[in-house]
């Protein structure tokens, strides 16, 4: 990067099916937390990216009203789209866009509301987040089975269980019973996860992260007017790494991991000067359990075919040796496609600056990162940051 | 209140067309550049390997192994009057790996299969069925 990038302001609405709003309002509940947060008004903002996948929403170019009623009309919104990860390829384009010397205040927003079709129709639309023709309309897919491929296939390979993966939403919904902003705060066992609906197997409905609305945002600035305008505590971007795969899932020759996810990360741990070891908190796109399980295995927190291990010790808790998704997760807190990347960085900026309440992780060297998958492996996204 | 629906209707281009003939008559059809050899499955018109549009149609073989396969339960839109059906990818021995419907009621993983066609998807079963 040309020029360094810090975080300073973050703001996140409440996920869940939200029908008290329309996108307008919902993304205003994000960015107006994020400019209190950042201590500035919408006249300072340069440039807004604005994140949204849009399809489950009636507002289809969802930017511009959702722009103007935040009071940044004039800062044009630019929309971007990477399916799951939009929300990480928002803050992508902000980054890259102070970093370049562009501008030097970017607010970058994610947002989705995608609970106003029916639940056949969404699954429609996600049934063809891979390749329309030799997919979907040749075989039905639907998302959560193109993860369930990758589930059987650990299986098979490594000896994971379905155990193992309840074993992730065991752990994202007790810490989304501290997060007054989750789509779901009740607390489940393993025998839930296990007798709960097969939707296909072997993901079954307490494996999956729930149908969301939400909006998520945070303003970036450069380090000139950080230390122009001394602002307190800034959590600055240390490296990011993106990447890409098929989006015919049954050409990617492999089905443990995701190939995109790993050259995302080494591009970011190798920007960043750091290694797996170094990171002390993550959040992890877990929008089945089964991916919870590959993302510990593709950022190399451990070794391939561990990461059920790696859960089964408790490394990944509160205070263990990389705490993971201590806000519950997409699984938990809930999974509004633009917004989620925003998400992330909201829930890492907390964790850094210690303002996390019941769900505080301890740091030592204050490094931490978010990994953001978009579609199954079609985009990948890694955020290091540090405060 | 109800929002104004959105009927979105399609009209694809029949850029495969040997493709679906093939299925029809139960072969599995890739394409092939005439310079480089690359096979691309799904096929493509264009080699985007050597840049060239010099590509044949050739036919897959029909010997393959499982390698990961899901049974899907809640159906999207489109298939909500189907059974459930199992998606598995299948690899054969061309080593070209395909999306395929499997019908063995007890699949495993590695077991070997025969692609077939029912005339829309390829299909794919084992010796137990």
């Amino acid at each position: 990067m040309n020029r360094k990038v810090a975080i300073v302001g973050v703001g996140s609405s409440k996920f869940g099916k939200r029908n008290d709003v329309t996108i307008r309002e919902l993304t205003w509940e994000a960015v107006k937390e994020a400019l209190e947060d950042a201590n500035i008004t919408q006249k300072d903002i340069q440039l807004t990216i604005f994140g949204s996948t849009a399809y489950r929403g009636t507002e289809i170019y969802p930017a511009p009203p959702a722009s103007e009623y935040s009071g940044l009309t004039g800062k044009t919104p630019l929309r971007v789209e990477a399916a799951c990860a939009t929300g990480s390829a928002a803050a992508f384009s902000a980054i890259n866009a102070i970093a370049s010397g562009m501008t030097d205040i970017v607010l970058a927003i994610g947002a989705d509301k995608m609970t106003e079709v029916d639940t056949s129709t969404s699954l429609a639309i996600g049934g063809r987040g891979g390749n329309y023709l030799w997919e979907y309309h040749m075989y039905g897919t639907t998302f959560p089975t193109y993860y369930a491929l990758y589930a059987t296939r650990h299986m098979a390979v490594y000896g994971t269980k379905e155990e193992d993966m309840a074993l992730v939403a065991v752990k994202a919904h007790k810490y989304a019973s501290y997060n007054e902003k989750a789509h779901f705060r009740n607390r489940i066992t393993v025998e839930d996860v296990l007798k709960s609906r097969v939707i296909s197997w072997p993901i079954k409905l307490l494996d999956s992260s729930p149908i969301s609305d939400g909006a998520s945002a945070a303003v970036f600035m450069s380090e000139e007017k950080v230390k122009e305008w001394k602002i307190e505590d800034p959590i600055w971007v240390k490296g990011i790494g993106y990447s890409s795969d098929t989006s015919y899932i049954a050409a990617r020759k492999e089905w443990t991991g995701l190939n995109a996810a790993r050259e995302a990360g080494a591009m970011a741990y190798k920007m960043s000067k750091t290694s797996p070891q170094d990171i002390e908190y993550a959040t992890v796109h877990d929008c089945f359990t089964i991916a919870e399980i590959m993302a510990y295995e593709d950022l190399g927190f451990v070794e391939k075919g561990k990461g059920a291990e790696l859960l089964r010790e408790g490394q990944t808790e509160k205070d263990g040796r990389i705490a993971v998704n201590l806000f519950g997760g997409l699984k938990a807190k809930g999974h509004p496609l633009g917004a989620s990347g925003l998400a992330m960085i909201y829930e890492v900026t907390k964790q850094l600056r210690e303002e996390a309440g019941p769900v505080q992780h301890s740091f030592k060297k204050y490094i931490a990162l978010t990994h953001n998958v978009g579609g199954t492996g079609h985009y990948a996204f890694v955020t290091i940051l540090e405060r | 209140m109800e929002g104004i629906p959105l009927f979105m209707k399609y009209e694809l281009p029949d850029v495969y067309k040997e493709f679906w003939d093939g299925l029809k008559k139960g072969e599995i059809l890739g394409t092939k550049c005439k310079k480089c050899g690359k096979i691309y499955f799904p096929p493509q018109k264009d080699c985007t390997n050597c840049m060239t549009t010099d590509l044949e149609w050739v036919k897959l073989s029909k010997e393959g192994t499982i390698m990961t396969y899901s049974i899907v339960k809640q159906k999207p839109q489109g298939f909500e009057n189907f059974q459930d059906y199992i998606i598995a990818i299948v690899r054969n021995s061309d080593d070209v790996d395909l999306m395929c419907w499997l019908l063995d009621k007890n699949p495993r993983v590695n077991e070997k299969v025969k692609l077939t066609s029912d005339g829309k998807r390829i299909l794919c079963e084992g010796e137990q069925k």
